[in-house]
Order: structure tokens, then sequence, then C-alpha cells
């Protein structure tokens, strides 16, 4: 316990990594849980000092058109059977993990494509930047965002990363194994590979961390419209100017 | 502590229980700190080498109650500490399932048979030169397979079933039991579990650092036969490099009810073609109801190999697979 690469000798003796140390991951897991426990036991003692929820009726907004709202549970999906999969092993269950694993990764690959290509050519790409001002945000209660609120992106560019250092690094290493496209060659260095695995493993931990996180928030009273918004499409119009500046941000009505 | 030299064992604590819930108990305790030992024809092998390294070993060897051969209400029971020279001059074995004894008189060599044991046969390590060099493969919790590379020796390897490791199940007991429907039993602190022999051995899709099912803390005490089918025609024949002493390139265990001539059931177990023994019941579905000839034998012969992916150097295993299984239809 306590490390957090593991090592090994390649073919020539060599010491060489060999990935991360998976004892990361119940450290992630008990760090995850007790910093959104303790979020959580806060929120509800400041509970009788919030202001009253916004209202769902009345005149609704459009926050998510429908494919953007389905890239993003194909994307959950997919990232939930990746880690799952990928966890599976590491916990000791004997499940044939392996080609689910890659086939979720192939399909996590197409729709971020999809994504980054519909969102610097179709999508408001400037709603999404993190600015200096947005970091005033959280500290000023009378300053408000536009669509995307300082959390919001702040999570969007980390899963980004994230999420581009995972695929990157699992196309690199699916190219290792046997496929039905090809046969597995064995060409990169066992230094490599274990560089490769390590990075891997890292970009999985903090994945784990962040959806669990993000997953939590989603859940959070406070924020349920927005979940709602992710299924629905829309936010009411109270929901609407009670949290977002509506001279940065004006949507039209929703369907 | 690993052997500074290597010219001594290497400091090992050796247990040495006399009971079944001692020896159960040690296996909780130690967990993956301490080695199962019946016979020790693999183990000394991995100590020798100084490739693995147990920090403790629970000898079973003279557990009494995990030894010989008893006839139970539907079928046999045998201990798996029984030895398999035991096993396989055994009268009651021979009378009603000689497929088993034929399966357990090949294995290696008669010193090893007098001390081997069936339990030892089964839970047998993969015999991959590189895993067993000593290398970080994927089954020794590393990240790569040598074997199956452009340059890799992988003559003696898998062709059905691989999962980044190509090692093959090396046991030749294990195809006679898979065809027998035998079942295992498996001890621990928390009671016992009864597993089908053919659930009993894992691919590396499922796990790729173990080659049966067994947890820590577990032991395989026993094998039940079932009198299912005793006495049916039986086929066993491996074929090796040597005529004793090596493993199998591929075996064949077939155990087939004939009535009339015509094939009533057949259950038909190659080894040492995957990770696991492997059950054809395509073929076994093909000659169900079939005339017992020759020319079924060949009819049917080339279904035992679909989706066969041979290595760069194990291609011969496809004919041999299929004229071994030819071989055990006709009879």
């Amino acid at each position: 316990m306590g490390e957090i690469v593991r090592y090994k000798r390649d073919v020539w003796g060599e010491e060489v990594i060999l990935g991360v140390s998976w004892d990361l991951l119940w450290v992630v897991a008990v760090a995850v849980l007790v910093l959104l426990a303790a979020h959580a036991i806060i929120m509800a003692a400041l509970a009788n000092k919030k202001m009253d929820k916004p209202s769902s009726e009345g005149r609704r907004v459009l926050r998510h058109e429908t494919i953007d709202r389905l890239f993003h549970w194909v994307m959950a999906a997919s990232i939930l059977t990746l880690i799952a999969t990928g966890v599976a092993p590491i916990l000791g269950l004997r499940i044939a993990w392996l080609n689910i694993h890659w086939i979720a990764g192939l399909l996590l690959t197409f729709v971020v494509v999809f994504h980054i290509i519909r969102s610097l050519f179709w999508q408001d790409f400037k709603s999404m930047i993190l600015g200096p001002k947005d970091f005033g945000e959280p500290f000023d209660s009378a300053q408000k965002p536009g669509k995307y609120t300082f959390e919001q992106k702040g999570m969007h560019w980390a899963v980004t990363v994230v999420v581009l250092a995972v695929i990157a690094t699992g196309i690199l290493l699916f190219l290792q194994i046997d496929t039905p496209f090809w046969d597995r060659t064995n060409s990169m260095a066992e230094d490599t590979l274990g560089l490769m695995f390590l990075l891997h493993g890292l970009s999985t931990l903090a994945l784990v961390a962040l959806a669990a996180t993000h997953i939590y928030f989603a859940l959070r009273p406070e924020k349920l419209f927005y979940t709602r918004s992710m299924v629905s499409g829309w936010i009411s119009e109270d929901e609407m100017t009670a949290n977002h500046d509506t001279s940065l941000w004006s949507p039209k009505e929703a369907d | 502590m690993p052997a500074t030299s290597h010219d001594v064992m290497p400091d090992i604590e050796l247990y040495q229980p006399t009971d079944e819930e001692n020896a159960l108990e040690l296996a909780s305790s130690l967990g993956s700190d301490g080695w199962i030992v019946g016979g020790g024809q693999d183990t000394y092998g991995w100590l020798k080498d100084r490739n693995k390294s147990p920090a403790a070993m629970i000898e079973i060897a003279q557990i009494d109650a995990w030894k010989g051969v008893k006839e139970t209400a539907d079928g046999i029971e045998i201990g798996a500490v029984t030895t398999l020279t035991d096993i396989a001059n055994h009268p009651l074995v021979q009378a009603k399932f000689a497929l088993l004894a034929t399966a357990a008189s090949k294995v290696a060599s008669p010193q090893i048979r007098n001390v081997g044991t069936l339990g030892g046969n089964l839970n047998q390590d993969a015999r991959c030169w590189y895993y067993r060099r000593g290398l970080d493969c994927y089954r020794a919790g590393g990240n790569i397979c040598y074997a199956d590379s452009p340059e890799g020796l992988n003559r003696e390897h898998a062709i059905f079933g691989a999962s980044r490791c190509v090692a093959v199940s090396p046991s030749d007991t294990a195809p006679a039991l898979v065809a027998l429907d035998a079942t295992m039993v498996v001890a621990s602190v928390s009671g016992e579990r009864l597993i089908p022999a053919q659930d009993f051995f894992v691919g590396p899709d499922r796990d790729i650092v173990n080659m049966t099912v067994l947890n820590e803390g577990e032991i395989l005490t026993a094998v039940r036969l079932p009198n299912e089918w005793a006495n049916a025609e039986f086929y066993f024949e491996k074929v090796a490099d040597r005529n004793v002493w090596d493993f199998a390139l591929v075996n064949v265990a077939a155990a087939i009810k004939v009535s009339g001539g015509e094939i009533t059931d057949a259950r038909i177990v190659c080894g040492a073609v995957e990770c696991t023994p492997r059950r054809l019941e395509a073929v076994e579905n093909a000659i169900r109801g079939q005339q017992r000839s020759e020319e079924l034998a060949n009819q049917v012969a080339a279904m035992s190999t679909e989706g066969a992916r041979p290595l760069n150097y194990n291609h011969f295993k496809v004919p041999l697979m299929e004229n071994l299984v030819k071989r055990a239809i006709r009879g």
C-alpha cells in the first residue's frame, strides 16, 4: 500500500513501469466518498438559509437539443461501462470484460469526436470557455453566469482532458491486443507499454473521481433542474432568470 | 524471504496439517501467502527455478480424509490427494471409469505419478515457457504476452480461446473428468461448494492469472464421478513429443454411449488446445443419433477445429486435433 506506480522486469531483466498501483482505486473511492459526504452534510446544515427554489412551472426555454442530450447519455453509458469492465478484474470479478471494454471505448471515441466537431461548428463554443471573470463567480452571488456556471465549465474541461487522455492511451493499448480487425504485433517497447498503462490507469482513476462527483451534483436538489434539462431538454424561465444572466444567455422557447 | 543462494531452498514456513479442519484454517488464515502442495510435482519446479517463492506452504499429502477411492450411492468419489498411480491402478476406477484410469496413467512419468496427486494435476499451473521462466507476462501479473508475438515460440500454445494469454491447460486428467461430468468438491472454512468439472477451469478472458476458479482459502478435496457415464465406451489418446514425461501437444478424452451401433450420447473433450479443457459440444450434437462409423468420424472431424486461431508455430495442432477426434469417434 502506498505506491503509485508498479514496476516489473522486461524481457532483458531491466526494471520498467508496469502500470498504476490499483491500491489508488481505494484511495480515490474513499476520498471521493468523504468529500462528497462532507459537502452533503454542510449543504444540509445550510439548508434553512437557502432561498426558495425557483418554480419549474411556466414558460420553458431550451437548454439542450435532442442530439446533445443523446450524446451526453451515450457518453455517460459508455464511460460507466468502461469503468465497470475495467475495474471488474481488479476487484477479482470473473467476467469476460475485455471485448465489452474496447467496444464501449470505440463508442466513446466516436461520440467524443462527434461532439468536438459539433461543438466547434454548430454550437456556441464560447459559452463553455473558462475566463478569468468566471473564477469570481462562486464568491459573488450577484454575478450570474451565461449558459454554463463556473462549476459546470470546470467539470466539462476536467472531463475533456481526462477523457482525451483515456481515449488516446486506450487506442494505443487497443492496438496491442487481438481484435476482429487485426492480430496483435507486440510492437510497442515494454517501457512505453508500461507508461501507456500508467497513464491509462491514472486517467481512469481521475475519471472515476470526476464521474462520481458529477453524478453527485447532478442529483443535488438545487441542481436537479439541470439534470432534468439533460433528459427533457428544457428549464423553466423562472429557473433560468434565477440562475443565469439573461443578457449573456437568451435561449429560445422550448417546444 | 527469498533465498540468497541458488544452492539451498528458499526460506519457507512449512505447515503439515494432519486433519481437514486444520488445513482449511491454515489456508484461510494464510490466504495468498499460503501455497497448497500435494505431491509437489508442480511446486518444486517453481521453487527450483526461483521464479516463485511462497512465504508458507501447506502440505496436504498426509491428510487421509482426502485420499482414496470410495463408492458412493450414485458413483465414486476420489480424494484429491490420491496419487495418480493409485487412480490408474484402482479396480473400481478401471472397472467403471477406465477413461480416467487411462488418462491418469498417461500423466508424466511413473515416478511423478507415484507422488503426484489428482488435485495437483487438475490445479497445476500453465506450462508456457515464458511464464515458467519467470517473465512478467499477463499471467504473472504483467502487461504483455511473449508467446504470442511475431518471434514468440508458441508451438505448444493455444489455438482456441486466447484472450491476451495463449497458455494451455496442461492436465491429462482434466479432459477425462469433464467428459465424465465430474463434480469438484471444494472446501473452505466457510463450507463446501460443488463445481461441475467444466466450470472448474477458467480462461484468461475471465481470469488471466489463475487456471481454476478456486478462491483464496479454498482447497479441492475430492472429485465425484456420477454413474451416468460409467461403463460407456471410452477413448483417450495423448500426443506428445515424448512417450513419457511430457505434456500433451493435444489430447482427447471421449465417453460415448452406444446402443445397437447408434450413438445415444457423447462427451468429447480435448486438452492442450485452450486454456481450459475444450468440450466439443457441436461435434457431440452432430454425432448423437448417428451410427458410429469411420464415415461419421470423417464427416464431423472438421467441426472440432472450427474457429481455431493458430499461432505462428502451432498450426499442426489443427489437423492433429481433427485426427484425434476422428479416432475417438470411430473407436
